[in-house]
């Protein structure tokens, strides 16, 4: 078979061949590796500038000791849409409840879990 | 001053005291003094006994017990009038036995005749006529019989030898004599602090008839020094002749100034030449062993005929000469060969010999950290030898570190040196040594590598550690560690997950856990991805039971906790990307925030494979199982067809093909016949496939690690750098409060695990200045204060 016979419907017909039972080759098995991070527009916590996949700057220097990185240093969103860590929003709201990227009034619209 | 009596009249000489018929024994103690100063005017009336017979000339001395019993001699009647010719009568006999005495001839009188016979001239006042008469007969009898050497032209060992008799004899007659006119040292010399005593006065005659006529004075000496020269030619010379007449020297007072000078002269002017001959002549282990010899020959002559007074001027001639003369040369002509050839003995020879030394062992020190710094340098600078770097550091510092224990005393000097000298060569080459490190512990921690028991693995792991602690850039360590990490959890090749906490409770304990959390995060996201695969298998159980059986796993992956992969999209079968999809969907439902990347480069299945042969298991990467699967459509596929159904990337393909059709388990077959995968290359299904396993692992063909990734994970962790640095900073200022500059510099230099320059360190000070993490103070601008 040559190259120039496969067709755009190529999917579909590798679904069809997998419901016969003639196959010369069966999936048995897979395992698939995915990796995760935060669904945010800008990879930097624009409040403590570390990368919003790391603990923030503060809690990087406090957990020095305990094992495990994340040490809960979950990211927030706002209604804005714009991403921080919750320990460095929560402090920033403390002095100006504004979103310091937009300036708009700031209000949670979702946490990481 | 301490003073105590001495007994006499035990030793040989004095046995005639006792008699039977002396019918009351006479008891004779005498007060010595012991350690009267050498400007005392007491100074001649000490009791000197010396060296009667070659006995230990302390015998007498060391049986006295410390009473301060006084001079008591019993059974004295009142004084007798005397004869007028007492005197006269009285020296006559006393005269006649003092020349029997030094003639060696009988006595006529008894002895206890002749002893009161002085105790009466005593107590008359005859004592001063006495003792002149005595002195005269002395002297002129020491006169004569040193006067006899003036002519004698003899043979010189026989010289020596007469002139020890002579002195033997003297000796033993003053004993005899003095036995007699005891009376005389109790009492008139005791009055008279300007009068010898009997014994000294025979000593005093003897030195000065010794010291007038020099020539016999030199012949005795120079006779000595020959016959010690012959000794040290390795002769057997007469060390009792040589020790009598040493001492005969020591008890006229004139060792020092008559022997000793010359003696260390002598010594001086041998081992110079000869330190000078054998440094040319011999290799420096044997110079070594003559050196050690020669000390042990010195010592043992001053322990058999040396005064002991000279013993240390007379090693510490040998050692200059022999030795400190020649460090430099010792060092530098054998200590690098002694090294190389661990040759343990002769080190720990080289370091006792050194340590007698002045300066010795710095200098050694010193030489052994040159030769570490340099024969470091050659293992770690070659790339040709990276691959067996790491071997031949932990070999290294094995051998070192066993010369350190076993020849160097376990001296501290020496292993604070042997550390230096290894962290300066090992960070002479930058970032690759802790690269082959980390490699060196994936290779012993991959599965597979079964030499080693549990113990060894760990003993080895600590071992490694040292090497680490020397290593400056930990964080280029860390990355490349993280990257075999990932693929050792990501495909299951951990020999032991035991052996991989321990190596990273190690890396803790060194570094903190800050160097290792990530580490840990790799850990923790493998059990996460356990319990959320058993969750997920529940859910399609319930959700969707329509679905086509597919034991599908996936690892999930916290982004920064590992190392990044190059993103590749790859187009998968349906059946795939349907359950893909639910399972994203899945897990995005439990993960507020969050968003799933797939990885196609790590993942892995099983296939059933049916062949004419039968049924077979291939255990393959999913790359390998896109291009497998497209085989159930046809037979046959081209290269490009393949490319464009699987849109896997171009290198990658090939390399996949390859592993397919030209590795050791061919399930295709490539045409025409090749190593290389060219463009118009066709492939077709083998149906003839056999082979003896069932279950068949095809191996993916591993891309050589390229310079470019090497270079993108050391830039990686130069990005990080900047992030440790903040943390740091924060970390140090929340702690202190407040900080100077200079002390704040400090504290990161010391907790940093990567060589920084203080100037990066500024800049980031004034980053964390501008984002109000901490300010300058007010008063004071070389002071920071943390700002919460
Ligand atoms: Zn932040
Ligand atoms: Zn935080
Ligand atoms: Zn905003």
């Amino acid at each position: 078979m040559s190259a120039s016979i496969a067709d755009e419907n190529e999917n579909t017909e590798r679904l069809d061949d997998a419901s016969k039972n003639e196959k010369m080759f069966t999936l048995k098995k897979w395992n698939a590796v995915a990796m995760w991070s935060w669904d945010v527009e800008c990879d930097t916590c624009a409040i403590c500038r570390v990368q919003v996949m790391d603990a923030c700057l503060r809690c990087q220097a406090e957990s020095k000791k305990d094992s495990y990185g994340k040490q809960d240093c979950v990211v927030v969103w706002g209604e804005c849409n714009h991403s921080f860590h919750y320990c460095c929003m929560s402090l920033w709201v403390k002095q100006n409840n504004r979103c310091p990227l937009c300036q708009q009034e700031w209000s949670i619209q979702r946490m990481g879990k | 001053m301490s003073r105590h009596v001495s007994k006499i009249g035990d030793p040989s000489p004095l046995k005639r005291l006792d008699e039977p018929q002396i019918s009351k024994k006479i008891r004779l103690e005498i007060e010595v003094d012991e350690n009267m100063s050498d400007n005392s005017p007491d100074r001649n009336r000490r009791a000197n006994f010396s060296n009667v017979n070659g006995v230990n000339r302390n015998l007498n001395i060391h049986s006295v017990k410390p009473t301060t019993k006084k001079l008591i001699i019993k059974n004295f009647k009142s004084e007798p009038k005397l004869p007028d010719d007492y005197n006269e009568t009285t020296w006559k006999k006393l005269s006649s036995a003092v020349i029997a005495i030094q003639q060696s001839k009988p006595n006529e009188y008894l002895l206890e005749e002749l002893y009161q016979a002085v105790g009466n001239m005593c107590s008359h006042k005859m004592a001063s006529e006495l003792y002149k008469n005595l002195f005269e007969l002395i002297d002129a009898h020491v006169r004569s019989n040193i006067e006899k050497f003036k002519t004698e032209t003899m043979d010189r060992l026989l010289f020596l030898k007469k002139m020890n008799d002579t002195w033997q004899s003297h000796c033993n007659q003053m004993i005899m004599i003095r036995g007699i006119f005891l009376c005389l040292d109790r009492t008139y010399v005791l009055q008279n602090p300007n009068i010898s005593s009997i014994w000294d006065m025979g000593l005093d005659l003897f030195r000065k008839y010794f010291m007038l006529h020099t020539l016999v004075q030199t012949r005795v000496v120079e006779g000595l020094l020959m016959l010690i020269e012959q000794e040290r030619q390795g002769d057997k010379v007469d060390r009792i002749l040589l020790k009598s007449l040493l001492r005969m020297l020591t008890d006229l007072q004139i060792y020092n100034k008559a022997f000793e000078q010359k003696f260390l002269q002598s010594t001086e002017r041998l081992y110079a030449a000869e330190g000078q001959r054998l440094m040319q002549e011999l290799e420096v282990p044997e110079f070594l062993a003559h050196v050690d010899k020669r000390i042990h020959e010195e010592n043992e002559r001053v322990l058999h005929y040396l005064d002991s007074s000279t013993k240390y001027q007379l090693i510490h001639t040998v050692e200059k000469q022999l030795l400190s003369e020649h460090i430099n040369n010792i060092l530098q002509k054998g200590l690098d060969n002694l090294l190389e050839e661990n040759r343990l003995h002769d080190l720990s020879l080289l370091y006792q010999l050194f340590s007698r030394v002045k300066n010795g062992l710095q200098e050694l020190c010193h030489a052994f950290n040159a030769f570490i710094k340099k024969q470091g340098r050659t293992i770690v600078i070659d790339p040709e030898k990276d691959k067996t770097m790491v071997q031949e550091l932990l070999d290294f510092k094995d051998a070192m570190d066993n010369i350190v224990a076993s020849c160097f005393k376990k001296n501290e000097m020496f292993s604070n040196s042997l550390k230096e000298a290894f962290e300066h060569f090992i960070n002479q080459r930058t970032n690759k040594p802790a690269e082959l490190i980390a490699k060196f512990v994936d290779s012993k921690l991959r599965a597979g590598n079964k030499e080693a028991t549990e113990e060894e693995l760990e003993r080895l792991l600590d071992k490694i550690m040292v090497l680490f602690r020397f290593i400056h850039g930990k964080d280029v360590f860390e990355a490349f560690y993280k990257k075999d990490l990932a693929k050792r959890l990501l495909v299951g090749k951990s020999a032991s997950v035991d052996a991989e906490k321990s190596m990273l409770s190690k890396l803790k304990q060194e570094c903190g856990g800050g160097f290792t959390s990530k580490l840990e995060g790799m850990f923790k996201d493998m059990e996460l991805s356990k319990d959320i695969n058993v969750a997920f298998k529940q859910h399609l159980n319930i959700n969707t039971p329509e679905l086509m059986p597919l034991d599908m796993t996936v690892n999930i992956l916290t982004m920064g906790y590992w190392p990044t992969y190059l993103p590749m999209d790859v187009t998968l079968p349906a059946q795939m990307v349907k359950f893909q999809d639910i399972f994203k969907e899945f897990y995005l439902s439990k993960h507020n925030g969050r968003k799933l990347q797939w990885q196609p480069t790590l993942g892995h299945c099983v296939l059933k494979a049916r062949f004419k042969a039968g049924q077979k298991e291939l255990v393959v990467s999913l790359f390998q199982t896109l291009v497998i699967l497209l085989f159930n459509e046809s037979d046959e596929h081209g290269f490009e067809y393949i490319k464009a159904a699987t849109n896997i990337e171009d290198g990658e393909l090939r390399r996949t093909l390859q592993s397919l059709a030209c590795g050791k388990a061919r399930v295709l077959n490539k045409i025409p016949k090749g190593r290389e995968i060219e463009d118009n290359d066709k492939f077709k299904f083998n149906n003839d496939f056999v082979n003896k396993l069932f279950r068949i692992k095809i191996n993916q063909i591993q891309m050589k690690e390229t310079t470019e990734e090497q270079k993108a994970t050391e830039e990686r962790v130069f990005q990080d750098r900047q992030y440790q640095i903040d943390a740091a900073i924060v970390r140090i200022m929340k702690m202190r409060k407040t900080l100077s500059h200079n002390l704040l510099i400090s504290e990161l230099l010391g907790q940093l695990k990567f060589p920084v320059k203080p100037s990066d360190l500024k800049k980031r000070i004034e980053s964390l200045i501008d984002r109000d993490y901490m300010e300058r103070d007010k008063d004071n601008s070389n002071q920071y204060n943390y700002v919460a």
